[in-house]
């Protein structure tokens, strides 16, 4: 199954120390076969909203900043624990901060 | 956090952890079923503790340190010690139990890509079974249980232990060191890497046993160790290219069983659905593995012939010539009958269903072949394309009395009660439009074997079965068609009969001995006699003569075209002004007898066919477009009629009494014309 996690912008100023251990830690989950994609994210967006089949894009950066996506990580695993025991091991070296994790649904889910 | 909840995270932990673990305790003890067990001790500790302590900061290494300690004193209580083992106990015993996970960790981030490889490559050592290999790799590397393993092969849990015993033991016997290969054993040792990952990955997308069409939880462990391998050996090609084959396969998960899990065909599957994520890694991997450089192996050809399916868009897109040429260097790698079937399909594919069954038919007599489902299944599919559908019948049905697996029983059955009913069922209206769709034969004929089908249908219904259809049938819709028809007239339309049952007999479709009551005729006929000038002018100004044959005999006669090319004609293509008309590449020009008739004939219409019948055709006969007229609905005048309105018309005037024919009445202009008639 399929795991998107994402975090937030929060937390502490990445460092040279921190850009080394993540990758280190990106490094680990490409060898585990867990990894199938990752990435960050310009914390300056566009927002779009559709409302009566009108389009609006407002571009960022937004007041709620805390709130926004700095990275995703696109995992294969088993079950929901083991997405959970990767995103411990990646909070840790973060630090402070705030994240998601949502399974991806596949064929094997669109029966039930 | 509950025991449950605390259960759920040591289960998961130690499925990612667990080959690590074991790695590296084999290094230490040299022995994969003392690592187990010792990582197996590890495990009932965290079990132990962990729910009222908690998951600690890094579980691999707080396993690792505890299995040690387990194994340090196993080593302790045994009575030999062996030197070397000897020398990491009392190394381990020296340090201060703090360290240990220090330690731990190091070694996890140093060594353990090695430890890996070598358990890899002892769990698929060729000294053991090909089932053992693969349940001791799911057990070792992917952290199964013996009854998850037993699941997903629906095998019972018991054989499995004693597999994964069994197979312990004759490593252990066998004294199989714990090392990656090298030199020339490497490659060898590593096919049989290769070999248990994607029989794993094979068992889940294509499950030979069972209900379900795929095994999701095998593909997705095959693919994990694929991808685990693919960073512990980075410089082997092979490795990268079975990853990509593995990705694009998977790509296609989706796509590849319908609602009811029926299996759907590559050529059938909606593209849209591909995982385009896997499909991208499956190229990245393949240039991966092109970038090592070297001949490609089995797994870089099976990739690339992978990847050419996944770049094409739509089915019809699809390079079969590019895939031909791969399964050709394939084949000469590995030429197992079953890759030989896969590139007899791609033939089949590239050059037509013959050059396909030609390779097929040379593999029905492999032994390994018998009993495997896919040989009959692609031998139906190519008989069904040839319209052999008898025979595709029986192969469908061999086919899935082959098969273990249920959806593609199915699939399979139904295949073949669709060729059964094509080929019982060949209704002559089918057969006769399959018989014109040959491409090998020129305009000229198949035009006149339409005439005689035509006929045919028209006279026999077109929704008879053709095995119903007897010869004294046909020999009656001659006898009324073409009884007094000239003999070359008669003989054209035998031979079309004699033609169209060869080819359906060919077509392995029920069909009788049409022809065996028509009899050849001697052709006796006289050349056609002229009609003399005075008799055609009567004709033509008898009162009773309708506008329509008034026209058309004027015009035969003045243009001395043949009646085929004037009953072709259609209003739009009349040049009133310059007194012609034009007929595919040829212009039919006529005098002023006709001139003063087209235009009261055409009044109206501005398109369609210039003679029209006398009545609109029946619903079920409509015929095409271009022989309807748009104003009146008529269809174009027939040959036939016209000629039968002629004779009646000229019977009178015939000394013989049958009435003249149009071909005479064009002859008649042609002798007046060298008479020197204006």
């Amino acid at each position: 199954m399929r795991f998107l996690m994402l975090s937030g912008n929060g937390g502490n100023e990445p460092d040279e120390t921190l850009y080394v251990e993540m990758g280190k830690f990106i490094e680990e989950l490409s060898k585990q076969g867990v990894l199938l994609a990752t990435g960050g994210l310009d914390p300056v967006g566009t927002r779009v909203t559709s409302s009566g089949g009108e389009l609006t894009f407002t571009d960022g950066p937004f007041t709620e900043a805390k709130e926004t996506i700095g990275g995703f990580a696109l995992v294969e695993v088993r079950s929901k624990e083991e997405a959970i025991e990767i995103t411990r091991r990646f909070w840790k070296i973060v630090g402070d901060g705030q994240g998601y994790i949502h399974q991806v649904f596949g064929p094997e889910d669109a029966e039930s | 956090m509950t025991a449950t909840d605390a259960h759920r995270t040591i289960d998961a932990v130690w499925k990612l952890e667990s080959g690590r673990v074991i790695a590296g305790l084999t290094r230490m003890v040299r022995d994969v079923g003392l690592a187990e067990e010792f990582a197996q001790d590890a495990l009932v500790a965290a079990l132990e503790q962990w729910p009222n302590s908690g998951v600690p900061a890094n579980p691999a290494a707080w396993l690792t340190a505890i299995a040690k300690r387990r194994a340090v004193d196993h080593l302790r209580r045994a009575e030999r010690l062996e030197r070397k083992t000897e020398v990491i106990a009392r190394d381990l015993e020296t340090r201060p139990d703090s360290s240990d996970i220090d330690d731990a960790i190091a070694e996890l981030d140093d060594e353990v890509g090695d430890d890996l490889l070598r358990l890899i490559f002892i769990s698929c050592h060729p000294v053991l079974p090909t089932t053992a290999r693969v349940a001791l790799t799911l057990r070792l590397l992917g952290g199964l249980t013996t009854d998850e393993i037993a699941r997903a092969f629906l095998a019972a849990e018991p054989t499995i232990a004693q597999r994964i015993v069994r197979a312990k033991r004759t490593l252990a016997e066998q004294r199989i060191p714990f090392e990656v290969p090298v030199g020339p054993e490497l490659a060898e040792r590593l096919a049989s890497v290769l070999e248990v990952i994607y029989l794993v990955f094979n068992e889940g997308y294509s499950a030979t046993a069972g209900e379900g069409w795929m095994r999701p939880t095998l593909c997705q462990e095959a693919l994990r160790l694929g991808r685990i391998l693919a960073e512990l050996a980075p410089g082997a090609a092979e490795v990268h290219g079975l990853v990509a084959l593995m990705e694009i396969q998977a790509s296609r998960s989706a796509a590849r069983t319908g609602p009811a899990g029926e299996p759907i065909p590559l050529p059938d599957q909606n593209r849209g659905r591909w995982d385009q994520l896997l499909i991208s890694r499956g190229f990245t991997a393949l240039l991966r593995a092109k970038r090592i450089g070297g001949p490609p192996g089995p797994y870089v050809l099976q990739a690339a012939i992978a990847v050419c399916h996944a770049q094409a868009r739509t089915a019809d897109e699809t390079d079969w010539a590019q895939i031909v040429a791969l399964y050709d260097g394939l084949a000469r790698l590995l030429p197992t009958p079953v890759v030989r079937l896969n590139q007899a399909v791609a033939v089949a594919m590239a050059r037509g269903p013959v050059a396909g069954l030609a390779l097929v038919d040379q593999l029905t007599g492999e032994p390994t072949l018998q009993g495997y489902h896919l040989l009959p299944s692609v031998r139906g599919d190519l008989l069904a394309k040839l319209g052999r559908h008898g025979e595709a019948a029986a192969e469908f049905e061999r086919a899935a009395s082959a098969t273990r697996n249920l959806a593609e029983r199915t699939l399979l059955t139904d295949r073949a009660t669709a060729a059964r009913q094509a080929s019982a069922g060949v209704t002559l209206a089918v057969a006769a439009d399959g018989f014109l769709a040959r491409s090998d034969v020129d305009s000229e004929t198949a035009r006149s074997y339409g005439q005689t089908l035509r006929r045919l249908r028209q006279d026999l219904g077109e929704r008879v079965a053709l095995a119903s259809v007897t010869p004294d049938q046909v020999a009656e819709v001659f006898a009324a068609a073409w009884g007094n028809a000239a003999a070359r007239t008669w003989n054209r339309h035998r031979s079309a009969v004699r033609s169209f049952q060869a080819w359906a007999a060919e077509q392995d479709w029920p069909v009788g001995d049409l022809a065996s009551r028509l009899d050849r005729k001697q052709a006796t006929d006289a050349p056609a006699k002229a009609i003399d000038r005075d008799g055609i002018e009567t004709l033509c100004e008898r009162a009773d003569t309708a506008l329509r044959e008034r026209t058309l005999w004027r015009l035969l006669y003045e243009s001395a075209s043949r009646a085929g090319a004037a009953l072709s004609l259609d209003v739009e293509n009349l040049d009133l002004a310059n007194n012609r008309g034009r007929v595919g590449q040829h212009w039919v020009r006529w005098g002023d007898a006709t001139a003063d008739l087209l235009p009261a004939l055409i009044l109206g219409r501005t398109r369609g066919p210039v003679f029209l019948a006398d009545r609109k055709p029946a619903p079920a006969r409509t015929p095409a477009d271009v022989d309807l007229c748009p104003v009146t609905g008529r269809r174009r005048l027939s040959y036939e009629r016209a000629e039968y309105l002629f004779k009646q018309a000229t019977k009178p005037h015939d000394p013989t009494g049958h009435g003249y024919t149009l071909r005479q009445l064009r002859h008649s202009r042609l002798t007046h014309l060298a008479e020197g008639a204006p």
